[in-house]
């Protein structure tokens, strides 16, 4: 012991190696490459709408003509009050059911509240081109129920083919995030006020109308306002059932103005674009205010206490069967239907099941090249991509928060802007960056170039999955190691990245999901041989291969339901919020 | 030559100013403690020292080494300080075993494997941590999480030594053997060192010097000895053990090194003056530490040698195991002391001596609890 004492007081040790020198490269070059990926696609946008001419030709001059041109171009207008019907439709039904669903699931003591729970998330997790397809396939002029419908009564109620249609299914599959908003507050909100309200002898219906609505008020504002901007920018619903009927929308304006259409018209694209970007920019804005609202209003509950059940009396049960129906018709049919007429050559009611079952549809789709590379595909940019930019999402969380560089508010705030992009502007935005820069050629048929878009689509999603969980970690941590001789990178490697492996998980699996259903952005984007499974349905869809389509989205459904499943059980990560 | 000399170090954060030009020098090898109340700024200091936070100004050098000098815009970050710093929290890595937290710092210094197995065996050994090199820090508990803590910093053989209330988590009872540990290591490795805490006895025991700190600014530094028995002003008296304030008047010329007070009820107690100087006339306020006051019986005389007895109400008394604590008003004012009996009657006679009191200039609001 005597000698340990002497050894430890020995003399000081030499300073370690100063590798200060790394920080200054790595925060620039870190932040440098977000602002270049977030600027990017919308720089040749903003460029675009004021000059007279594609931006690869010579000769541009300065002009707001674009802007008179999109103004006075006909039917612009009514693509204009399309989208803003679209929009407030779907939000509206988002609302009622995403509410509803809440008090119910969530504060009353339905039989199976959990499980209805559950089941009602499910849209969420899958795209809305496979959710339109299943619809289609159930709901379709020539879907399963329309048909058992048409042998018994007359012409079907609905029809898909028409703003109120797509709103409902826009709404339903947005309806999730609007119930988990109000989930959230349920239960944190202090439940002594519903309470005194019984205790005072307000029946359950009166208490829920006049106390517990109230109080959910702020998360239904908020998520209301998140689904009106989802809605704006939403491409496959729209495409699927509106262009066949010719009801236009902005997003499906761009997609036709900007490159599916013969001679595409890009300053009016690009200052249509323009138009959406600003409009998103103000909701992202009002969100922002919002939450502020809804934080403030939350942390006036008391403790996080589970509010009593409400009991449904007498109407526990019909209240249940209206549900399961709900569940049944909105969530598990179309995908169920979908999943089902992948595994058949056809489907109808009057034949059956037993007879039409086959694996035909699985068989040709791998035979034919192009499927095969873009199920491939797929699966490279969500792994790899998905690697790819939660490795960036971790550099710019520790910078952001844990280091004195000196832009890392700025920082912040671009890694943040994409919220404000929508899917359509950044492909369209990409789509330009890369014929004006004459580096990006390279890239331009590969799946690189979907990497790249996807990574700057998706940084404030990783984001919010990283950021709440490094703040948790105690600074004390890092400043120990900084004291005792690390400097600022190699505290990060050893200290805060291993510390936060759960969240770069969660990070992980969030964006392979993401990247994995993404088809927005990436339409804009394809080439030969860089084709993606969002790309190859839309190919199938126009070609009427409904076999093919089926099958192709069943294997997204199945890759996505294997990841969400895995996550849950291994990581307990919870993939939505 | 490790001595650290703080100047005029002032950091401000926003409005607030955190630490107020404070100047510090602490000799190779010295122990001194920062004192005093939460928020007064000495983990701001602590950290400033440390390189964790850059101050607004002043000067940080250790040994012939600037750390930090607002005037040459030096700073050097923390990593090339070699400063070793316990943190309150202790802040071990809960992804690493005890053995990979101690041996981190080696690592960093390129210090060669075979080497680096021994020192962090020698410095487990002198914690007495040696069995627990394979756990992770949530299966220790807290003093062993301390001491971990400690060896992780005591391997690298820093240059100085910063502990910043490294017993405040700990139990009453771990505490009071900690201290008995931490005194020992301390005279062992002769380190110089910097100690923050809040608590007296700690600052007290361990000390060769004690800086007490208030509101960013330092009240006094002095031995633990001057500290307690010649407090630079109410608020040292105070924070350091219990004090009993007593409002007055100087009447009469100090006279042999005594000076005559006169209290708010009229009563007159007789105090020994010594640097201080007491115009008659002037407003001061006396403080005396309960053990210096005593009782005087009914009947009984008072002691021998200078001093003065007063009369005071009861107003409160309570048991608190062997001794009784009593509430008195003497004069106006709140007094409180323990003794062995309980007093019988609404009125005591106290005794104070001319020697134990201590005389500031001035009312002060200062109240005794
Ligand atoms: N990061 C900060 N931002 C703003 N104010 C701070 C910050 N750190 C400390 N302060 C303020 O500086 C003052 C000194 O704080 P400091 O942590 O040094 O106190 P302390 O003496 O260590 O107190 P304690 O005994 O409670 O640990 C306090 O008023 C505190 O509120
Ligand atoms: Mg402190």
């Amino acid at each position: 012991m005597s000698g340990a004492a002497v050894s430890a007081a020995g003399a000081p040790e030499a300073r370690p190696a100063a590798h200060s020198w790394r920080e200054a490269p790595i925060q620039y070059g870190t932040a440098l490459l977000t602002l270049v990926l977030v600027a990017a696609p919308l720089l040749p946008v903003l460029y675009q709408s004021v000059v007279d001419r594609p931006l690869y030709d010579a000769g541009k001059e300065l002009t707001l003509a674009n802007f008179a041109r999109l103004a006075s171009t006909e039917g612009f207008g009514l693509v204009l009050w399309n989208t803003f019907v679209f929009s407030a439709l779907t939000t509206v039904i988002a609302q009622v059911l995403g509410t509803l669903a809440a008090v119910l699931f969530g504060r009353t003591d339905m039989p199976a509240a959990r499980v209805l729970g559950e089941l009602f998330l499910w849209p969420i997790y899958l795209s809305a081109l496979v959710l339109s397809f299943g619809w289609y396939t159930v709901y379709g002029p020539s879907g399963y129920l329309t048909m058992l419908w048409n042998s018994v009564f007359e012409a079907p109620f609905w029809d898909l083919y028409t703003l109120p249609g797509m709103a409902a299914i826009a709404g339903v599959s947005l309806a999730p995030v609007a119930y988990i908003y109000c989930m959230s507050s349920a239960t944190i909100t202090d439940p002594s006020l519903e309470e005194a309200a019984r205790v005072s002898g307000a029946g359950t219906f009166r208490t829920l109308w006049r106390i517990t609505l109230p109080l959910l008020m702020p998360a239904i504002a908020y998520s209301a306002v998140l689904n009106f901007t989802v809605s704006l920018e939403l491409l496959a619903i729209p495409l699927v059932f509106g262009e066949p009927a010719g009801i236009t929308v902005l997003t499906t304006f761009l997609y036709t103005q900007g490159v599916a259409g013969v001679r595409p018209d890009h300053g009016l694209a690009a200052t249509a674009a323009a138009l959406m970007l600003a409009v998103v920019c103000f909701l992202v804005w009002l969100q922002g205010r919002l939450l502020g609202n809804t934080r403030r209003f939350v942390t006036l509950g008391g403790k996080a206490t589970r509010p009593r059940p409400f009991r449904l009396g007498r109407l526990r049960w019909p209240l249940f069967i209206i549900c399961a129906l709900y569940i049944a018709a909105t969530v598990l049919a179309p995908i169920g239907v979908l999943v089902i007429r992948a595994f058949a050559s056809f489907l109808s009611p009057m034949v059956p099941l037993l007879e039409v079952l086959s694996l035909e549809n699985f068989t040709q789709l791998f035979e034919e090249p192009i499927y095969a590379r873009a199920v491939w595909n797929s699966f490279v940019v969500s792994a790899v991509g998905g690697a790819i930019a939660t490795a960036l999402i971790a550099m710019i969380a520790v910078i952001v928060h844990r280091s004195e560089f000196r832009f890392r508010e700025p920082l912040h705030y671009v890694a943040l802007f994409p919220r404000a992009v929508p899917g359509v502007v950044a492909g369209v935005g990409f789509f330009y960056a890369i014929a004006l820069m004459p580096g990006l050629g390279e890239i331009r048929n590969t799946i690189w170039i979907l990497v790249i878009a996807f990574t700057m689509r998706y940084i404030p999603t990783g984001f919010g999955a990283v950021a709440p969980m490094l703040m948790q970690v105690s600074p004390d941590l890092d400043r120990a190691a900084r004291v005792q001789g690390a400097d600022w990178w190699t505290t990060c490697r050893r200290i805060i990245l291993p510390l936060m492996r759960p969240a770069l998980v969660a990070c992980y699996t969030i964006l392979f999901i993401s990247f994995f259903k993404e088809y927005t952005t990436a339409i804009f984007l394809f080439a030969p041989g860089s084709e993606v499974i969002g790309t190859a349905l839309l190919h199938l869809w126009i070609q009427g291969e409904a076999g093919l389509v089926a099958a192709l989205a069943a294997i997204q459904v199945g890759v996505i339901a294997v990841c969400v499943a895995a996550a849950r059980a291994v990581f307990g990560v919870r993939l939505h919020g | 030559m490790a001595e650290l000399v703080i100047e005029n170090l002032t950091k401000r954060f926003g409005e607030v100013v955190a630490v107020d030009s404070v100047s510090i020098h602490v000799a190779d090898g010295e122990f001194v403690t920062l004192l005093g109340p939460s928020g007064c700024g000495k983990s701001t200091t602590l950290a400033a020292v440390a390189g964790l936070d850059r101050p607004d100004g002043g000067r940080i050098s250790v040994g012939g080494t600037v750390y930090f000098d607002e005037r040459t815009g030096t700073f050097l970050p923390p990593e090339a300080r070699n400063c070793g710093l316990v943190f309150q929290s202790y802040a071990l890595w809960p992804h690493m075993t005890v053995f990979d937290n101690v041996v981190f710092p080696l690592t960093l210094r390129k210090v060669p494997s075979a080497e680096r197995k021994r020192r962090v065996e020698e410095v487990l050994a002198l914690v007495e941590m040696e069995p627990y090199a394979d756990r992770y820090p949530h299966q220790l508990s807290g003093g062993q999480q301390q001491r971990v803590a400690l060896a992780r910093t005591l391997v690298y053989r820093p240059e100085i030594l910063l502990l910043d209330e490294p017993l405040s988590n700990l139990d009453a009872k771990l505490r009071d053997r900690a201290r008995t540990w931490l005194a020992e290591l301390r005279t062992r490795l002769g380190l110089t060192t910097i100690y923050v805490t809040h608590d007296q006895i700690e600052a007290l025991s361990l000390s060769d010097r004690i800086v007490v700190m208030n509101g960013g600014r330092i009240a006094q530094i002095g031995t633990p000895q001057d500290i307690y028995e010649r407090p630079a002003d109410p608020f040292v008296a105070d924070f350091i053990g219990t004090t009993n304030f007593l409002p007055g008047r100087v009447v009469g010329a100090p006279d042999g090194g005594q000076a005559l007070i006169e209290l708010e009820d009229g009563q007159r107690v007789a105090v020994q003056v010594e640097r201080r100087t007491a115009a008659p006339g002037s407003r001061v306020t006396l403080a005396y530490r309960p053990e210096q006051i005593g009782v005087v019986a009914e009947g009984e005389a008072a002691p021998d040698g200078a001093g003065s007895v007063v009369t005071a109400r009861v107003i409160s008394r309570a048991y608190v195991g062997g001794r009784w604590q009593v509430g008195l008003d003497l004069g106006g004012g709140p007094l409180r002391l323990e003794t062995a009996r309980p007093p019988s009657g609404e009125q005591v006679r106290l005794w104070l001596p001319a020697a134990g009191g201590i005389l500031f200039q001035g009312s002060t609001d200062v109240s005794s609890e």
